[in-house]
C-alpha cells in the first residue's frame, strides 16, 4: 500500500517535471480550462440560455463533441486488437498509449454531457431512479463509465507493475483487455443507438447509423494516436519504431476507405429516394430553403476525408511527413462530419417543418475549447508519467532504493 | 377510468391564436413558451393554394416515445393517459425533447420579462406569473402541457378549449363511445397526427373540407 502511495506521489511530481516547451504547452492548457471553467460558472448562473441552443435545436456543440469523443475513445480497442488477438507485438509498445486516451477521452465525454444538462445540480437522480433497461441513456451511462474504469485499471495495473519492477501478472490483465475490446465497440453502438432510436427525426433513422460510427472511429481514433506517437517520439527518448506507425496507417487506411463508402451509401439512399424524409440531408449537403449554414462545413469535411483518404491509399504517406498531413485531414474532417454534420441537421427542419438554424454563441465555443483543453492536459501528463516509467527509467528501486521482489523482464524495453 | 382525448377541428379553425394566448393566461409560460401552438401551413400553387392552420398541443400519446427514452423515470403517465413531468426528477437531459415527434416539449432557461420598466422590474401581474411557473415548473427542465388537469379535476375545460370561439376544439373521454368526442371522431372520420411514429396519440383531428 505504501508502495502504491509512492507511486502516486511521483506521478504527480513527474507531472510537473519538464523543458520548457513542456511548461509552456501545460501553461496554454491550464489557462484555456480555466476560461472553460469561467464561461461554465457563467452557463452555471444563467442556464443554457447562455448557449445557442433552442427549444428547435436543444442538442447543438456539446453533444456533437461527445459523439466524436466517443468514437476517439472506441479506437483504443483498435490497438489493442492486433496485439491480443491477432499477436502483432510490434504495437505492444504503443498499445498503452491508446488506452491513455481512451481513459482521457471518456472524462472528456462525460464532462461534455454534464454541460450539456439543463439541471446539472440533479445528476444524481439518474444513479437514484435508473430507468434501466429502456432509456438508452443509462446504457450510455454504464458503458462508458464501465469503458473508463476498465481501461484505467488496464493502464494502471501495467504502469504500476513497470514502476514496482514485476512482471504484470496476466491473470490481472487479459481478462479486462478482452471485456475491454467487446466495450469498445459496444460504447459507440449504444451512442448510436441513442440517436438511432428517436423516431421523430428520420435523419437519424438508419441502420447504418453505427457501422458508420464505428467506421469514423476507427479511422480518427488511430490517427490522433499516431500524430501523438510522433511527438512522443521527438521529444522523448521512448522509442516507437517505424513499423508500429505503419501498421496504424494501415488500419486508418482500411476505416477510411469503409467511412468513404459507407458516406456514399448514405449520401445514395437520402438523395435517390428523395423523399420528405430526406429534407435534412438536403439542408446539411445543399441548403433548404435558402438556410445553408451547414453546408460549408460538410463540404469541407467531405473534402478533408477524401484527400486523407487517397493520402493514405497513395504509398506517399508512408513518408512520415504526408502520414502527418493525413492524420491531420482525417482527424478534422471527422470531427466536422460526426460532430456538427450528424448532430445539427436531424433538427433543421423540425418534425412540424420549422427551420431554425443553430448558432454556437462565444460562451459554449468556451466551455468547448475548455474542455478539450482539460482533456489534452490529462492526455499530456499521463503520456509524461507513462513514458519514463514504461521505459524503465522511474522506477520504486531507483527511486528509493529498495530491491524489487522480482527484476526480470521490465515489461516496455 | 377515463383516457381524456382532444379533437381539433380543422374546418372551424380559423387561426385566431386564442388557444395559444388562453394557455399562456392559464399556465403562466414564459416568453417563447407555448403549450398550445397555431401553426399556419401551405400546401399546393397558386390556384390551387390553400392555407391551413393547424393547432398543436402534446398529443397525449398512449405510447409515449418521450417515456422511453427518460433516464431518470422523471415523465410518467397517469391512468387516464396524461403524460406528465416530475419537476423534482428531471435533470434537463433533453432527451424526451428529442424523442417527441410532435415538439410538444420545451425546456425554460430563464425568466425574460415581457415589459420590464426602466430598471428591469416586473409589473406585478408578471411577478406573480413568474411565481407560478417556479412553483409548478421551474427552469432547465422539460415543461408540457398536461391538458390542464387542474381546470379538469375542478370539473372545467381546458383553457384552450374555453376560449376557442370556433368551437374547432372538444375535450373528452377517448373510451366512452357516447361522449362528444367519440361520437365526433366515428362520424366525421377522425385522424391523428402522424400515426406512423406509432405513438398512438390521444388528439385527433377532423378532416379539413
Amino acid at each position: 500500500m505504501k508502495r502504491y502511495f509512492s507511486f502516486l506521489w511521483q506521478c504527480g511530481r513527474i507531472s510537473f517535471v519538464g523543458g520548457w516547451r513542456y511548461h509552456t504547452w501545460m501553461t496554454v492548457l491550464t489557462i484555456l480550462s480555466l476560461i472553460g471553467l469561467y464561461a461554465y460558472c457563467q452557463q452555471l448562473v444563467h442556464g443554457l440560455v447562455t448557449t445557442g441552443m433552442t427549444d428547435q435545436v436543444s442538442w447543438g456543440l456539446y453533444i456533437a463533441n461527445f459523439t466524436f469523443l466517443v468514437g476517439m475513445a472506441a479506437a483504443a480497442a483498435m490497438l489493442v486488437i492486433p496485439v491480443y488477438v491477432y499477436r502483432n507485438m510490434q504495437l505492444y509498445d504503443v498499445v498503452v498509449f491508446g488506452e491513455l486516451l481512451a481513459v482521457s477521452v471518456i472524462i472528456m465525454c462525460l464532462m461534455f454531457v454534464t454541460v450539456d444538462l439543463g439541471r446539472p445540480d440533479r445528476f444524481l437522480h439518474m444513479l437514484q431512479r435508473f430507468n434501466f433497461p429502456i432509456s438508452m441513456l443509462t446504457w450510455d451511462v454504464l458503458a462508458l463509465t464501465g469503458y473508463l474504469l476498465l481501461n484505467l485499471h488496464i493502464c494502471g495495473y501495467l504502469i504500476y507493475c513497470s514502476y514496482c519492477g514485476r512482471e504484470p501478472s496476466k491473470a490481472f490483465y487479459i481478462p479486462f483487455v478482452f471485456i475491454a475490446i467487446v466495450w469498445a465497440i459496444s460504447i459507440h453502438t449504444v451512442t448510436a443507438f441513442l440517436y438511432v432510436g428517436l423516431g421523430g427525426r428520420p435523419f437519424w433513422n438508419s441502420a447504418i447509423i453505427a457501422p458508420r460510427f464505428l467506421a469514423s472511429a476507427f479511422a480518427a481514433g488511430p490517427a490522433f494516436i499516431i500524430l501523438t506517437l510522433q511527438i512522443v517520439r521527438r521529444y522523448t527518448r521512448h522509442r516507437v519504431n517505424d513499423d508500429s506507425l505503419l501498421t496504424l496507417r494501415r488500419i486508418v487506411q482500411v476505416a477510411m476507405i469503409i467511412n468513404a463508402f459507407l458516406l456514399g451509401c448514405e449520401v445514395f439512399t437520402e438523395f435517390y429516394t428523395d423523399s420528405a424524409h430526406s429534407a435534412s440531408a438536403h439542408y446539411l449537403f445543399l441548403g433548404l430553403h435558402g438556410r445553408s449554414g451547414l453546408v460549408p462545413w460538410i463540404w469541407t469535411a467531405i473534402v478533408f476525408n477524401l484527400v486523407a483518404t487517397v493520402l493514405f491509399v497513395l504509398p506517399a504517406s508512408r513518408a512520415l511527413r504526408t502520414l502527418n498531413i493525413a492524420c491531420i485531414l482525417a482527424v478534422l474532417g471527422i470531427w466536422i462530419e460526426k460532430g456538427m454534420g450528424l448532430i445539427i441537421p436531424a433538427f433543421v427542419p423540425t418534425p412540424l417543418g420549422e427551420i431554425v438554424e443553430y448558432v454556437p454563441t462565444a460562451h459554449e465555443i468556451m466551455v468547448c475549447v475548455g474542455i478539450w483543453a482539460f482533456g489534452l492536459l490529462l492526455y499530456t501528463v499521463f503520456v509524461r508519467i507513462s513514458v519514463p516509467v514504461l521505459a524503465g527509467e522511474l522506477t520504486h528501486e531507483k527511486r528509493y532504493g529498495e530491491p524489487a521482489r522480482r527484476v526480470q523482464g521490465v515489461q516496455s524495453s | 377510468m377515463p383516457r381524456y382525448g382532444f379533437v381539433i377541428d380543422l374546418k372551424r379553425c380559423y387561426g385566431c391564436y386564442s388557444c395559444q394566448v388562453a394557455c399562456k393566461a392559464a399556465n403562466h409560460t414564459p416568453q417563447g413558451i407555448d403549450w398550445a401552438r397555431c401553426v399556419p401551413t401551405e400546401t399546393g400553387k397558386f390556384p390551387a393554394a390553400l392555407r391551413q392552420m393547424v393547432p398543436l398541443i402534446c398529443q397525449q400519446c398512449a405510447e409515449p416515445a418521450c417515456m422511453t427514452v427518460c433516464p431518470t423515470g422523471a415523465t410518467t403517465q397517469d391512468e387516464n393517459g396524461i403524460v406528465h413531468v416530475d419537476k423534482d426528477l428531471c435533470m434537463g437531459c433533453k432527451s424526451c425533447i428529442m424523442a417527441c415527434p410532435y415538439g410538444a416539449r420545451q425546456t425554460v432557461d430563464e425568466w425574460q420579462a415581457y415589459f420590464p420598466d426602466a430598471e428591469g422590474d416586473m409589473d406585478p401581474y408578471e411577478s406573480y406569473a413568474k411565481a407560478r411557473w417556479e412553483e409548478k415548473n421551474g427552469y432547465g427542465m422539460a415543461t408540457k402541457c398536461d391538458y390542464c388537469m387542474d381546470r379538469v379535476k375542478e370539473g372545467r375545460q381546458p383553457a384552450c378549449v374555453e376560449s376557442c370561439p370556433a368551437k374547432a376544439r372538444h375535450f373528452g373521454d377517448l373510451e366512452d363511445p357516447e361522449d362528444e368526442v367519440s361520437i365526433l371522431i366515428r362520424r366525421e372520420r377522425g385522424f391523428q397526427l402522424n400515426p406512423e411514429f406509432g405513438t398512438d396519440p390521444s388528439c385527433y383531428y377532423l378532416p379539413p373540407r
